[in-house]
């Protein structure tokens, strides 16, 4: 089985292939294109296959009375000759059934030689590693070295008399090593896998592993090739026969009743379109039928990047529904009203949600989030991977990943909502005034242009100066982030800099402009410890230094108690907790930032207490339950807890949080 | 960076000379006498075994092997059986005609794909999309010979836009290329707009756009200079499918290239010219896809600065 289905790690992959298997079929059979495919292919295997039984006339009856009589629809046509005769009389639809019949007899043991060569070589290289292994694979780069096809036309054409055998060799031989190639990736990547080396230590058979666990898992993919294979081979069969290196005449095949038809295409145009038109649906019905399969089968050689967006998502923060939230609760109203006496507002955010329209469901990744962040503050903003803490990173600076959108509430920056300003605007506000930087260093930067030109391109996109005079800005810039030697890094590229110089990099680019407002995705997370604390002191130094704020968002709250003014907690796409970072650190209301703080090490805790875990997971992002998200992996879970998801309600200065146990109507007992 | 070219132009040497073996005895081998085929059906003997010694197979096998590998380095590729031409300078002639029409198509073709490609990937799953995936869809299926005809019928003998055949003037250039790049851009599209999905979901386009970068830039620098990669290694790739194109095209277009050259000497088992043409072809391939490697390492720092 493709480990899509089973997950690649079952013990014992064959007591679930039945209902993998069918499950499969009926995949197979909701795919369009693959139905009306198969069904092309069944009717065209048919037609040839009864080719004795159809055809209206013999093949080869020559008939030189009635020689280039019109199709049917054609003047003076009859039905006779539905499609007409050839030169010499001989009937074309009958021609073209039994040429369908050769051209496809021929391609299907071309290719059944091919796979089967394929196969055995690829097993065997994959199984026994060594020699045998790179002699075979040696052997396969030599043939991929020079397209052996041109020597393959040659050789076929000087043969005097060619039959059937001599084209399913050449057209099958020099394949073989596609399937080879990809079997012995599998094979390699199959053996290392746990329920095989575990056959292998009960010490199966090499036979038996390879029978048992390996060719299930290989069937799929050499039939995937073997499809889109079987297209190719017949188009270069009909090339041969038009060329004339094809079966020996008088033997109809496709590619040769359109070379007669040639030679009398201004008189007779239908002689040479009709075997063309044959071709190209047969080699459409293969193809699409191959590109369904590929797609349902081993979704793994074509799809990759529909796997990719798939993953994307959950990876992204998202969780799913909740339809119901809203029953009872009055959770949109925002927060209070905030004391004036704080530093004014550079960004508020209300009563935001963004979702993720998918094919059957939508993903609630961010539910009626609201927060402010004050100039020259730093917010912390806190939650595990899939907490919807990316997404709302990315929706104030409107870059949420395609299909998503923001379907409720507002960004309002500087009083402006970038939600509903126009995509200009907002490409303005990126890079000028709101910075970001992201998690993985190394990936956010173009790996094929050097730190400078990217350098030197984001300043001369905000400012007016020369080539020169940007270059000594961004030399400026990166000594302003710690880095000694900004000449030599300016010329270079990310992949020669370590995880802390990329970020640093990051950090200084984004720090170009002097924006207002910096958000950091997780900055530290990818890089090592010691990195980590001084990428991060940097960061505070240099927001400090241009008076610029910053959104810190990381899964590490202890990150945020060292560096963050303010703090919010996320859970499954909504605020938990909101405030002040002492006033929650110190007076903890909700049960899940507790558990979040008994989970770091803290100088405070006596030696001897046992950190806690959070038993249970993120609540599963397709079936959200209608009450709070957290319950589940509450200590202090009610029953109201199940039923209705709590609004926020203000316990402190500032100091918001959205749990039963602090709501008014707690009359409901613990349970 | 020298000891790489000295190993691969060891590596080429190893193919070319491969290939020119196999193709001199596989021709050997499958092929009838040509000495009988140069003379009508029912020549006596003794007439035949004069042509036999006049183009110089009545020599035991290993020997012509011999002599045709002692002349190789020299340029001498052996004498025309028809006509007594050197095969070289036959072939000289011959190749300007096929490379223009390569070089025609792959530039041809790999705009036509950039654009496509990159049209669909923008909008993948939009309309643009599809239609683009329905051209790529046929196009594969679509015969070179078939369409080559059909664009005669319609362009040449309805419309008489266009000339039917022969290399006359650019406007000879129009059928041609149009059936080879049917031929090969349904592969190049299929890859760019693949590679530019895979792309345009990278996090350092995220970043570009999160610094600012106007969306065109992102798009035609940033996502370009990374997507387009792929695009160099394939067209080297489907060199081998553009000449083994070019034998049925210039069959058609009776266009004087290396692929009629090849054919017509299958067609009357002109032995040192079948072995001169593929000869050209493995030569050509191993070279552009020398040239290509080079060029890739060109473009992609990754590859250029660890090579150092």
């Amino acid at each position: 089985m493709t480990d899509l289905a089973t997950g690649g790690i079952s013990p014992e992959p064959v007591t679930d292939a039945a209902p993998a298997r069918s499950h499969m079929v009926r995949r197979l059979l909701k795919h369009r294109t693959f139905v009306i495919g198969v069904i092309g292919l069944t009717i065209i295997v048919l037609i040839a296959l009864g080719a004795p039984l159809l055809a209206p006339h013999d093949p080869l009856t020559q008939d030189l009375a009635n020689s280039l009589a019109p199709p049917f629809w054609g003047e003076g046509g009859s039905f006779d000759h539905p499609l007409g005769t050839d030169t010499l009389g001989r009937d074309v639809a009958s021609r073209l059934m039994y040429g369908a019949r050769n051209s496809l007899v021929i391609a299907f043991f071309a290719v059944l030689l091919a796979s089967v060569l394929g196969l055995a070589a690829g097993l065997s290289a994959g199984f026994s590693r060594g020699w045998l292994d790179s002699v075979l694979m040696r052997l396969g780069d030599i043939q991929l070295a020079f397209p052996f096809i041109l020597l393959a036309i040659v050789v076929l054409g000087v043969i005097t008399d060619r039959n059937a055998v001599h084209l399913i060799l050449v057209l099958g031989i020099p394949t073989w090593i596609l399937y080879a190639r990809v079997v012995r990736s599998r094979v390699l990547a199959e053996r290392e896998k746990d329920y095989v080396l575990a056959a292998k230590s009960i010490g199966a058979s090499r036979m038996r592993q390879m029978r048992r666990y390996v060719l299930p898992s290989v069937w799929m993919v050499v039939l995937v090739i073997a499809m889109l294979d079987f297209g190719f081979v017949i188009m270069v069969e009909a090339t041969l026969s038009f060329l004339g290196f094809g079966l020996t005449p008088p033997t109809p095949s496709w590619g040769s009743i359109l070379a007669e038809g040639r030679r009398n295409m201004i008189i007779a145009p239908w002689l040479a379109i009709l075997p063309g038109l044959a071709i190209m649906v047969t080699v459409l019905a293969i193809n699409i039928t191959a590109d369904g399969a590929a797609d349902v089968l081993d979704p793994k050689l074509k799809m990759s990047i529909f796997r990719r967006l798939a993953q994307k998502k959950p990876a992204n923060g998202t969780s799913t529904d909740l339809e119901s939230e809203d029953a009872g609760s009055t959770r949109s109203e925002p927060a209070a009203t905030k004391d004036e006496v704080e530093p004014p507002t550079l960004l508020e955010v209300r009563d935001l949600s963004v979702e993720f329209p998918l094919e059957d469901k939508v993903v609630k990744a961010v539910r009626h989030v609201s927060f402010d962040v004050h100039r020259e503050q730093t917010l912390g903003i806190i939650g595990e991977t899939g907490s919807g803490k990316s997404v709302l990173a990315s929706s104030i600076i409107q870059l949420i990943d395609s299909p998503g959108r923001v379907t409720n509430g507002e960004v309002l920056f500087e009083g402006r909502d970038v939600t509903r300003i126009g995509d200009n605007e907002v490409a303005q506000l990126r890079g000028t005034k709101i910075g970001m930087i992201f998690q993985n260093p190394a990936s956010s930067l173009n790996p094929v242009l050097s730190i400078g030109s990217q350098m030197v391109e984001t300043i001369r996109q905000h400012q007016k100066v020369s080539p020169a005079d940007a270059r000594d800005m961004a030399s400026q810039a990166l000594l302003d982030v710690g880095i000694g030697d900004p000449q030599g890094i300016l010329s270079q590229y990310p992949f020669q800099l370590s995880g802390g110089m990329n970020q640093r990099v990051m950090i200084a680019l984004a720090m170009l402009a002097q924006p207002d407002l910096l958000i950091a995705d997780e900055p530290s997370s990818a890089l090592d410890v010691t990195t980590q604390a001084q990428v991060l002191e940097r960061l505070r130094d240099i927001t400090r230094q241009h008076q610029t704020s910053l959104i810190l968002i990381t899964h590490d709250i202890a990150l945020v108690a060292e560096f963050a003014d303010e703090i919010l907690v996320m859970y499954a796409g909504q605020v938990c907790e909101v405030g002040p970072v002492r006033s929650v650190i110190d007076d903890t209301k909700h049960p899940y930032t507790k558990a979040l703080l008994d989970s770091v090490p803290r100088a405070e805790i006596e030696t001897g207490t046992r950190l806690q875990v959070i038993p249970g997971e993120l609540p599963d992002p397709t079936a959200l339950p209608p009450g709070c998200p957290f319950a589940d992996r509450c200590g202090s879970m009610m029953n109201i807890c199940r039923e209705v998801n709590p609004s926020q309600v203000r316990v402190g200065p500032d100091h918001d949080v959205a749990c039963h146990l602090w709501s008014s109507n707690k009359d409901e007992e613990k349970v | 960076m020298l000891r790489y070219i000295l190993r691969r132009t060891g590596q080429m040497v190893v193919v070319v000379f491969g290939v020119v073996t196999l193709v001199f005895f596989l021709l050997r081998i499958a092929s009838g006498d040509p000495a009988r085929m140069m003379n009508p059906p029912g020549q006596q003997e003794e007439l035949v075994q004069l042509t036999r010694e006049k183009i110089g197979t009545d020599r035991p096998l290993m020997v012509q092997y011999w002599d045709y590998l002692v002349g190789l380095p020299q340029g001498d590729l052996g004498t025309s059986f028809h006509g007594g031409h050197p095969v070289l300078d036959e072939l000289l002639k011959a190749l300007p005609n096929t490379a223009m029409l390569a070089v025609t198509t792959i530039l041809f073709s790999s705009a036509v794909a950039l654009i496509l490609g990159i049209g669909a990937a923008l909008r993948a799953n939009g309309a643009f999309d599809r239609v683009v995936l329905v051209y790529v869809s046929v196009a594969l299926a679509t015969p070179s010979f078939w369409l080559a005809i059909v664009l005669v019928l319609i362009f040449a003998a309805k419309l008489d836009w266009l000339p039917a055949i022969d290399m006359e003037g650019p406007k000879s250039f129009v059928l041609p290329v149009i059936t080879l790049a049917v031929m090969l851009t349904p592969v190049l599209i299929r890859t760019i707009r693949q590679s530019f999905l895979e792309t345009l979901s990278d996090d350092h386009i995220r970043a570009a756009r999160a610094r600012g970068i106007p969306e065109r830039r992102v798009i035609l620098v940033h996502g370009l200079k990374v997507a387009a990669l792929p695009l160099v290694t394939l067209i080297g790739l489907q060199l081998g499918m553009i000449l083994a194109g070019s034998y049925v095209v210039e069959n058609i277009f009776n266009w004087p290239g290396i692929g009629k050259l090849t054919l017509d000497a299958v067609a009357g088992r002109n032995f040192p010219m079948i072995q001169g043409g593929v000869l050209v072809a493995a030569l050509a391939f191993v070279i552009v896809n020398f040239l290509v490697d080079l060029a890739y390492a060109a473009l992609d720092p990754r590859i250029r600065i660890s090579a150092k």
